[in-house]
C-alpha cells in the first residue's frame, strides 16, 4: 500500500494508479467575460458515488475581485516532493489570467470546503517580474513556478515566476528566455534534465479573442523550446511549422526515466511527439493527424482544434479532445511511435453529434479533462476560454458549462459518457457559470511528477 | 477644461462627470458603476464599450481590431476622454465584439493596427 513515511503523493507512477478513488474534485467556473458581475470562482464537486450529493457542486469559494478570468491551477507540492516528509499537497494554486493575481486556496484544512488563504496581488507581480498573465504551475520538488505568457504590458513571451513554498515572489525563475517567442505550458522530466515549453501567443493577442488571420502574421505559435533545466535557460528549439500551430498542453511520459514526450497541436490538430535517440540527440515526429471535417453552412471545413492531450500514470493511453468538432479520443501510445485510436465519445462541438447528453444541453465542446489515478474517470469541461468561447459556442453565454464523465476501459480500450454523471453550470446559484480545468485532492494525472 | 460628461445609454441615460486625465474604467468605478474588467492595461477585451459618440485617446489599448474600432469599441481600462461621450457599457454592448473568425473572415484593413493594410485613402 502507499508509503506514509515520506512526503506528498506516490514513490512511483504505479504507486499513485493504487491510490484510493477520488471523492472530490476542484475545479473553478468563471463569469469574466459572461456579463455576470460576480467573482470567478472554485467549485468542489462530490464525485463519491456513495454520497448523497454525488455529481453535485458541494461548496464554492469566490475570488475577491471580478475579473480574474480563472483558469488552470496546481498543486504547491507533487510526488516531486514525496521524499520530504516536511511537504504537504495542501495548497492549490490558482491564477487569474487577466488579472495575473495568484490565489493560494488552502484545501487541505477542509477538504470540501477549501479557503482563501493568500492572494499574491498581479500588481505585485507586474512590479517585481515585469511579467502577467499565469498559465500553468508547477512545483519543482519545494520551491514553484508558473509560466506567465506576457510581460507587465501584455507583450510576449514573457517568462517564469518563482514563488518560495511559503508563496512569496522570489523573482524570475529563467536565466534567459532565448529567442523563445511565446510562452503557454511546461513540463519538466528532471532525469534527462529536460524542460519542454509550447506556444500560444502574447496575452494582447489571445485574450481579446482569435484572429485567424493572426496566426498567418505569426502572432501564434509553431515552436516547441527543449530547455537545459538545471541552467534554466533554452537548448533547442523544434520549428513545427503547419504541422504545428498552436502547440498547447506538453506532457512527458510520467516514468521519470522516459525521455518521450507529446504536445497537442491546437489549430493543426496533430499530436507531436518527441523523444532522445541513442545518440542523445532530441527528435520529434506527428503521430496523429485529426483531419478537418465539412460542415453544411460554412464555406470551409472546420479544424478539431485540439485544446487539451493527457497521459494515464502509466502512459499507455493518451486522450484529446477536439473543441471544435466535439469529440474526446483515446489512443494506446504503448509504441509511442504508433498511436492506435481505441476509443471516442461525442459532447457538444460543432458538427451536431451530440447536442445534449444525459439530459444537459452541452454548449462548447469537450475541453479540459482530468484523469483519474486508475485510469478509469475521465473528467471533461466545456468551456475554453471566456472570448473564445463567446466567438465560437456564444449560446454559452445563457447556457453556461457543463461536467462530464467519461468510463474508461484500460484494458481493451473503449470509452462511454457516464450516463449518471453531470453538473450543468448553467444551473449555478448566481447564474451560468463556465468550468474549466479540474484538479484531484490527491494528485492527477497532470500534476506529478518524479524526480 | 479638465472633466467631461459620460452618459450610458444602455443605463437609463446615467450621465458622470469623469477627469479627462483618468482612464474611464477608473473614473465610472470610483462613481459606484459595476463594469466588467479584467487585465487593466489594455490587452483583453474584457471592459469593451461602444462608443455611441465622443471622442477618446485610446493609443494604449491593443485588443481591438481596426473592425472593431470601426464598430466603435473603445477599451475603457486606457480610454481617457476627449469630449462628451456617450457609451454602451457591459457584455449587453457586444453584440459586434465577436465574430466566428471561420466564417467571418477581416480583411486586410481590419486587422489589429499593427500587421493592417490601410486602405487607400479616400477623398
Amino acid at each position: 500500500m502507499t508509503n506514509h513515511c515520506c512526503g506528498p503523493g506516490y514513490a512511483s507512477p504505479a504507486e499513485a494508479m493504487t491510490a484510493p478513488r477520488e471523492k472530490l474534485l476542484y475545479t473553478i467556473a468563471i463569469y469574466t467575460g459572461t456579463g455576470i458581475q460576480k467573482p470567478d470562482y472554485l467549485c468542489t464537486i462530490d464525485v463519491d458515488p456513495e454520497s448523497s450529493t454525488y455529481s453535485q457542486v458541494i461548496s464554492r469559494l469566490q475570488m475577491p475581485g471580478i475579473g480574474d478570468e480563472l483558469h488552470h491551477s496546481g498543486w504547491n507540492a507533487c510526488s516531486s516532493c514525496h521524499g520530504d516528509a516536511s511537504m504537504e499537497r495542501k495548497y492549490l494554486i490558482v491564477p487569474g489570467v487577466r488579472s495575473s493575481n495568484l490565489h493560494i486556496v488552502d484545501c487541505g484544512t477542509d477538504p470540501r470546503s477549501p479557503t482563501l488563504f493568500k492572494v499574491i496581488d498581479g500588481a505585485e507581480i507586474k512590479a517585481r517580474t515585469n511579467l502577467s498573465a499565469p498559465h500553468t504551475v508547477h512545483c519543482l520538488g519545494s520551491d514553484i513556478i508558473v509560466s506567465m505568457l506576457g510581460d507587465a504590458q501584455g507583450n510576449a513571451p514573457g517568462g517564469y515566476l518563482q514563488l518560495s513554498k511559503e508563496f512569496e515572489v522570489v523573482g524570475r525563475w529563467e536565466n534567459s528566455m532565448g529567442s523563445i517567442k511565446f510562452g503557454y505550458d511546461f513540463w519538466y522530466q528532471p532525469r534527462h534534465n529536460v524542460m519542454v515549453s509550447s506556444e500560444w501567443a502574447a496575452p494582447n493577442t489571445f485574450m481579446p479573442g482569435f484572429d485567424l488571420e493572426e496566426v498567418g502574421h505569426l502572432k501564434y505559435g509553431r515552436e516547441i523550446h527543449f530547455w537545459d533545466f538545471e541552467k534554466k535557460e533554452p537548448k533547442q528549439t523544434f520549428y513545427l511549422g503547419e504541422d504545428g500551430l498552436i502547440p498547447l498542453e506538453v506532457r512527458f511520459h510520467h516514468n521519470p526515466d522516459s525521455s518521450h514526450g507529446f504536445v497537442g497541436a491546437a489549430l493543426s490538430a496533430n499530436i507531436i511527439h518527441w523523444w532522445k535517440d541513442a545518440a542523445g540527440d532530441w527528435q520529434w515526429e506527428k503521430i496523429v493527424d485529426v483531419g478537418n471535417e465539412p460542415h453544411p453552412e460554412w464555406p470551409i471545413p472546420i479544424p478539431g482544434v485540439i485544446s487539451v492531450i493527457l497521459l494515464s500514470m502509466d502512459d499507455r493511453y493518451l486522450y484529446l479532445c477536439n473543441w471544435l468538432h466535439g469529440d474526446i479520443r483515446q489512443y494506446d501510445i504503448s509504441d509511442p511511435h504508433d498511436a492506435k485510436l481505441t476509443g471516442q465519445v461525442w459532447m457538444g462541438g460543432l458538427l451536431g453529434r451530440a447536442p445534449e447528453v444525459n439530459g444537459v444541453k452541452v454548449t462548447g465542446g469537450p475541453q479540459m479533462i482530468q484523469l483519474s489515478l486508475d485510469g478509469k474517470r475521465l473528467y471533461v469541461t466545456t468551456s475554453l476560454f471566456s472570448t473564445w468561447d463567446n466567438q465560437f459556442y456564444p449560446e454559452i453565454r445563457t447556457n453556461g458549462g457543463c461536467m462530464l464523465m467519461v468510463n474508461c476501459d484500460t484494458e481493451n480500450g473503449g470509452m462511454e459518457i457516464d450516463p449518471l454523471f453531470v453538473v450543468d453550470f448553467g444551473k449555478e446559484p448566481n447564474g451560468p457559470s463556465r468550468c474549466h480545468e479540474t484538479r484531484y485532492p490527491g494528485g492527477d494525472c497532470t500534476s506529478d511528477i518524479w524526480v | 477644461m479638465t472633466s467631461f460628461t459620460i452618459t450610458l445609454a444602455n443605463q437609463g441615460g446615467a450621465a458622470f462627470d469623469v477627469d479627462r486625465r483618468k482612464p474611464l474604467l477608473q473614473s465610472l468605478r470610483e462613481q459606484g458603476v459595476d463594469l466588467p474588467y479584467g487585465c487593466k492595461y489594455g490587452g483583453c477585451i474584457t471592459c469593451a464599450a461602444k462608443m455611441i459618440s465622443g471622442k477618446v485617446d485610446q493609443k494604449a489599448q491593443r485588443a481591438l481590431n481596426n473592425r472593431q474600432i470601426n464598430n466603435g469599441y473603445i477599451i475603457l481600462c486606457v480610454a481617457r476622454p476627449m469630449s462628451d461621450c456617450t457609451l454602451e457599457v457591459g457584455v449587453e454592448s457586444h453584440d459586434k465584439l465577436y465574430r466566428n473568425p471561420f466564417l467571418d473572415p477581416l480583411a486586410a484593413h481590419e486587422l489589429k493596427a499593427d500587421i493592417a493594410t490601410p486602405l487607400e485613402a479616400k477623398k
